[in-house]
């Protein structure tokens, strides 16, 4: 087979590692079904493999490095949905994929089935270094400066069973992007990587350390601005080397990294990774052109040429349609090449569950993936999906096709476009349901006009203060708290994840579901009244504070 | 305990668990039978309650993660939370 589009090709040894691996993953779930193993001493075997038992079921949680995968893949998900789940499966945060429904014993032939499509479950779990993230539109947008999906491969081949780091105080997200405007969070990420080319073309690496959500949330620091390439490696090993050392064991409320470098400050914790650095053998740890130039080759570029009225033609269909414009205006994003642009399917359709699609709609996407974009899909962290190389001229038939599967909703950055955890109906964690409160928001706003009139506008909302939903990050967020056995949800506005990352505010006391929903729409009603013209929420939010919002939202409290 | 079952006025307690080889929701009756089905759950007090967990073998019973859950009486009983309310029906979605 030729190389993929857009990821990395398996090769001999990477298939022969995945194999031993199942079969080691085989052997232990034999054990544990024949009564050798212990529940306590198999859950770090399962974790290791990606299965949780979770509130109803256990629950399979598959790696999509850098989010992103081909069309074989993504109906190789499909089948296990049909087959071995109940005919969905659910998009994270994290770019990955959930099944909710899945059996223990099944679990081998399902890695099987992975596997023969290159892909496993390994680094979903556990106190290591996650699934690595990165840009949804690596390597197409317009504002990108550097593709970082070869780094994203790298840093995932180095990271995968790294000896030292399988078993960190806590575990360990690194994100990274190649564009001035962050799309990965990488200010909330454990270790946020933005890369560009420097003065003689090669790559640099701003990075930033500490940041998170969950109970105590950072906005990450900048410990150096300008690493080289041939240096990465060795930064993060110093980084996380300090961490490992110094991070805390004894609370896993205190664990991540982020408080570590809360406590000590970013200027000493910049001198303990530059003191770690300087008794490391550089030579040992150096990523070589000619390394970067290896992995580069099992990249295969798409061949990027549209006809040159594909913009033309293009215009032409958004003046003859309002709908399909109203959806380029919200799903599409600028590309790099000439008559091409970058689309977001939004999983998020009217009154939906966030971050779910059918088995049927996962095939349907993998054919369109074939017929639009290189057979290549891409997860986002706001849980869409992208075809990132779509001709122009193409573009209506592919909003047609994507209407015929309930894929065609125009809200990408709406309000309607609601991330959220899955909350209390599936987590073995939470407090409150995230998707219930998320389907009534999204049915309340269903007015794809309202929703284009409010304009961008993230809604995020988690069942509990693990923050899966990366409440702290929505413009208007939403966490689920449990008093007295009740489902309340507290109100935080003004957090932001882009490159101006900020932490939102708590407004003021929880309510419970169906006034929360009420105080939102109360919330967004100021909004449009107060705006002036042009403004954002965040616009307008910072020009006056929330003290209007707040009147807004517990005006009949 | 994970999840630590605080009675109320009038409650009972009903041992529930995860089934070893699908992870399905298991409640268990008063011969020490697990079920899928909430109705088939015995509603026990405080310590009888004791009495049947300390009793479980849970690799034998091919169950994982046993517990004590509050119930409320009633026609039908229900869980008192929530939480155990989505445990015992499904998901609310
Ligand atoms: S935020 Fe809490 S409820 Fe939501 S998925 Fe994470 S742990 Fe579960």
């Amino acid at each position: 087979m030729n190389a993929p589009i857009g990821h990395y090709q398996y090769d001999a040894v990477d298939r022969d590692f995945l194999a031993s691996r199942i079969e080691e993953f085989a052997d232990q779930v034999g054990r544990r079904l024949s009564g050798a193993l212990t529940e306590d001493e198999f859950k770090p075997f399962r974790l290791m493999n990606g299965l949780y038992l979770q509130l109803h079921a256990y629950m399979l949680r598959i790696a999509i490095p850098y989010g992103t995968l081909d069309s074989r893949q993504m109906r190789m998900l499909a089948e296990i949905a049909r087959v071995h789940d109940r005919d969905y499966g659910h998009f994270t945060t994290r770019q990955n994929i959930q099944f909710n429904w899945i059996k223990l014993e099944e679990t081998p032939e399902i890695l099987r089935k992975l596997a023969s499509v290159d892909m496993h479950a390994i680094q979903t779990s556990g106190n290591c270094i996650r699934n690595v993230t990165s840009d949804q539109f690596a390597g197409a947008a317009a504002d990108e400066l550097l593709d970082p999906r070869i780094h994203a491969e790298i840093l995932r081949q180095w990271s995968t069973l790294h000896p030292e780091f399988t078993f960190l105080p806590r575990k360990f997200k690194i994100a990274i992007s190649g564009s001035p405007q962050d799309r990965v969070a990488a200010r909330f990420h454990d270790i946020g990587l933005v890369t560009r080319p420097g003065a003689d073309g090669k790559p640099l690496f701003r990075i930033f350390v500490g940041g998170g959500l969950g109970r105590t949330p950072f906005v990450g620091k900048e410990i150096f601005d300008s690493v080289p390439e041939e240096d990465l490696l060795m930064t993060l090993e110093a980084i996380i080397r300090v961490y490992n050392a110094h991070g805390r064991r004894d609370n896993i409320y205190k664990a991540r990294i982020k408080v570590l470098v809360e406590a000590l400050g970013i200027e000493a914790y910049r001198a303990a990774v530059l003191a770690e650095l300087a008794q490391m053998d550089r030579a040992h740890y150096r990523l070589t052109p000619e390394m970067v130039g290896a992995i580069r080759a099992r990249f295969a570029s798409p061949v990027l040429d549209a006809p040159a009225d594909a913009a033309a033609r293009l215009e032409a269909d958004r003046r003859r349609d309002a709908a399909f414009d109203r959806w380029v205006h919200a799903n599409t994003h600028p590309h790099r090449a000439p008559g091409f642009i970058a689309v977001t399917v939004s999983l998020k359709p009217t009154g939906g569950s966030p971050g779910d699609a059918t088995s049927a709609q996962m095939d349907r996407l993998a054919d369109l993936a074939d017929s639009h974009s290189f057979g290549e899909l891409r997860i986002t962290h706001m849980q869409n999906i992208v075809l990132a190389h779509v001709r122009q001229d193409r573009l209506f038939a592919l909003w047609s096709e994507l209407r015929e599967i309930g894929l065609g909703t125009p809200n990408v950055s709406r309000i309607g476009d609601i991330i959220a955890c899955p909350g209390l109906d599936y987590c073995a964690l939470a407090n409150a349901r995230s998707i219930p409160i998320a389907r009534k928001l999204s049915a309340r706003f269903g007015d794809v006009a309202l929703q284009e009139e409010i304009g961008v506008l993230r809604v995020n909302i988690s069942g509990c203060i693990n923050a899966c939903g990366h409440h702290h990050a929505g413009h208007i967020g939403l966490l689920g708290v449990d008093k007295r056995g009740e489902e309340f949800f507290q109100i935080t506005l003004g957090g932001r994840s882009d490159e101006k990352a900020a932490i939102g505010e708590i407004l003021g006391p929880a309510l419970r579901e169906d006034e929360t929903v009420d105080a939102i729409a109360r919330i967004v009603d100021r909004y449009l009244s107060l705006r002036d013209m042009g403004e954002s929420f965040l616009d307008t939010l910072s020009r006056l504070g929330d003290a209007p919002f707040k009147e807004a939202a517990y005006e009949a409290a | 305990m994970l999840h630590p079952a605080r009675l109320g006025a009038g409650q009972k307690l009903a041992l529930t668990a995860n089934r070893l080889l699908d992870g399905v929701i298991v409640w268990r009756d008063a011969a020490g039978a697990w079920w899928s089905a909430f109705d088939r759950a015995a509603l026990l007090d405080a310590d009888e309650a004791e009495a049947a967990l300390a009793g479980v073998d849970a690799q034998k019973d091919g169950v994982v993660g046993v517990y004590k859950v509050a119930v409320t009486p009633g026609a039908p009983p229900v869980p008192a939370t929530m939480r155990e309310r989505i445990r015992a029906f499904g998901p609310t979605v």
